[in-house]
């Protein structure tokens, strides 16, 4: 029995390991559709003047919306992977 | 004051602006403390309560990410890959004539400069994690003098694994820099500072125990209130500038009038900001990273001009260091304003619009009369902003801080400077409403 179950945690394990590389590619890939905000550095530590009015339009508010989905899942997939992780130590 | 910030929590919107802020700052913390897939979490954590303060080659970096660097986090990277692609963009202007181009196009321009930032961080990302990786996987991550558990932060160093780590933390990566950019589009201030402010505040209460338990209570006391003088210094000088006199001419268009009024060009005294002390802490990280790759071989003795720059050019408290990074700041900072603001191009652009400086011709002899004044201005400017960076070396040597003592260098010239900015942010919206803003 606890021969089968460790064979499942490794199952499960590669399966998260191949969600979580598809998940982060996705992740970058759809952070840079995004449309940059902020203008560089004279913007960041003071000097240039802030100009940054501009409504987002619908296909922004979406992109938004499946960002934070996607991170999401992102985040839940390395925190199982690092419980999975120190379980297998704790054994 | 006190009830101007009771007005701050009484407009709604203003409220909901500062509350998502808050909450993206939260959920940057916590990503800074969640570990990347395969790294031994108590392995690491052992391997920090070792190493307190030790002075390695990541300490700047480290510092940006609010230690999340060294904890080998998803967010290990933080915000550094963003800052060092918007230096090269900007830099890269003086070289590329294309970006110059887009930069002087205006919104548009700027925006496909900011696009190419974005491509540059992500490009920086995988470099700078790959880079984290193979460190941490030859256990030279807390310096040679590791034990056992700092050669083995990971628990799989298989290339697949490997390859994902660096995956994983590229996406990180991109995730603080949308984080940043939700602060900018629906917070107040903005993002990228606020982020870099946050994991610099982070460190602070930690610093400062640290300085209360090697020295007592006695030295807390006195760094808390020289800290406190040291930031007051920092404002006032932020806060100065020059005011150019500007008088721009009346002019009939039809039956209208235009112009006719006096407004002035602002020169800070510091007008470069930070980016000079981050400049040259970088540069000043090559010597030290020189000395690491020409270790010699166990036994035998180190070539003469090693050991010479290693006694010399790598710590902080040696006078050769301190003298060399200061004479760099001052080059630097003069460097950067004359990147960041073109005489020429604004006397071009006041005499479009009919303005010139009382007394001054338009055209050539304004430019001249700018740079002038520019030049004189900038130099009390550089000098504090070295004097500002050689705090914490000074203080390295005479209350033994460590090297990220929180009050000096690029760490308090970053946190006056995003503080206030956001400050000011705030007050303009509150000022929207014909209130009384924060500050007088």
């Amino acid at each position: 029995m606890p021969h089968s179950r460790k064979v499942l945690v490794e199952i499960l394990q590669v399966v998260l390991q191949v969600v979580l590389g598809l998940t982060s590619l996705l992740l970058t890939f759809l952070i840079l559709l995004h449309k940059g905000r902020g203008g560089g550095l004279s913007d960041m530590f003071g000097g240039g003047m802030g100009s940054n009015l501009g409504a987002s339009g619908v296909a922004e508010r979406n992109l938004n919306r499946i960002t934070i989905i996607l991170g999401l899942v992102w985040f839940l997939t390395i925190v199982a992977l690092g419980l999975i992780t120190k379980f297998q130590a704790g054994v | 004051m006190f009830s101007a910030i009771a007005r701050i929590f009484r407009t709604p919107d203003l409220r909901r602006k500062i509350g998502f802020t808050l909450g993206v700052i939260v959920l940057y913390r916590l990503g800074s403390f969640v570990p990347a897939p395969f790294v031994d979490f108590e392995n690491v954590q052992t391997c920090l309560q070792q190493n307190q303060g030790a002075s390695g080659l990541y300490e700047l970096v480290n510092l940006f990410s609010g230690g999340a660097l060294l904890q080998l986090s998803i967010f290990a990277l933080g915000i550094m890959p963003y800052i060092t692609a918007s230096i090269i963009t900007q830099l890269l202007r003086v070289v590329i004539p294309h970006f110059e181009t887009l930069h002087k196009e205006g919104q548009s321009g700027q925006a496909k400069l900011t696009q190419y930032t974005r491509y540059l961080t992500i490009f920086l990302g995988v470099l700078q994690s790959t880079t984290l990786i193979t460190v941490a996987r030859s256990g030279q991550l807390f310096g040679a003098s590791g034990t056992a558990e700092c050669t083995q932060l990971l628990t799989d160093d298989s290339w697949y694994s490997l390859l994902l780590i660096v995956i994983t933390m590229t996406a990180g990566t991109g995730l603080i820099m949308w984080l940043g950019e939700l602060i900018t589009e629906r917070g107040v201030g903005n993002g990228m500072s606020l982020l870099i402010f946050t994991s610099i505040a982070a460190t602070f209460p930690a610093a400062l125990w640290g300085i209360q338990e090697a020295r007592g209570f006695n030295t807390f006391l006195m760094v808390i209130a020289v800290g406190i003088v040291i930031m007051a210094a920092v404002v006032f000088v932020e806060q100065s500038q020059r005011r150019v006199p500007v008088q721009y001419a009346k002019r009939m268009v039809g039956r209208r009038t235009y112009g006719g009024h006096n407004t002035y060009i602002p020169i800070k005294v510091n007008m470069a900001g930070v980016v000079p002390v981050i400049f040259a802490s970088s540069l000043l990280f090559l010597p030290s990273l020189l000395v690491q790759f020409n270790q010699p071989a166990a036994g035998e003795e180190s070539a003469a001009w090693v050991t010479w720059v290693s006694n010399n050019l790598v710590s902080g408290d040696s006078p050769l260091y301190m003298l060399v990074f200061f004479l760099l700041i001052i080059g630097f900072t003069y460097f950067y304003v004359a990147i960041t603001f073109n005489p020429e191009e604004v006397a071009d652009n006041m005499k479009r619009y009919g303005g010139f400086i009382p007394g001054i011709r338009a055209g050539r002899p304004t430019a001249e009369y700018l740079d002038y004044v520019l030049t004189r201005v900038t130099l009390p400017g550089s000098l504090y902003l070295g004097i500002i960076a050689l705090i914490p070396l000074v203080a390295l040597a005479t209350v033994s801080a460590n090297q990220n003592f929180p009050f000096g260098g690029a760490s308090i010239l970053i946190i006056v400077g995003v503080g206030l900015e956001t400050v000011k942010q705030i007050d303009s919206q509150l000022q929207q409403r014909h209130y009384e803003g924060l500050l007088r």
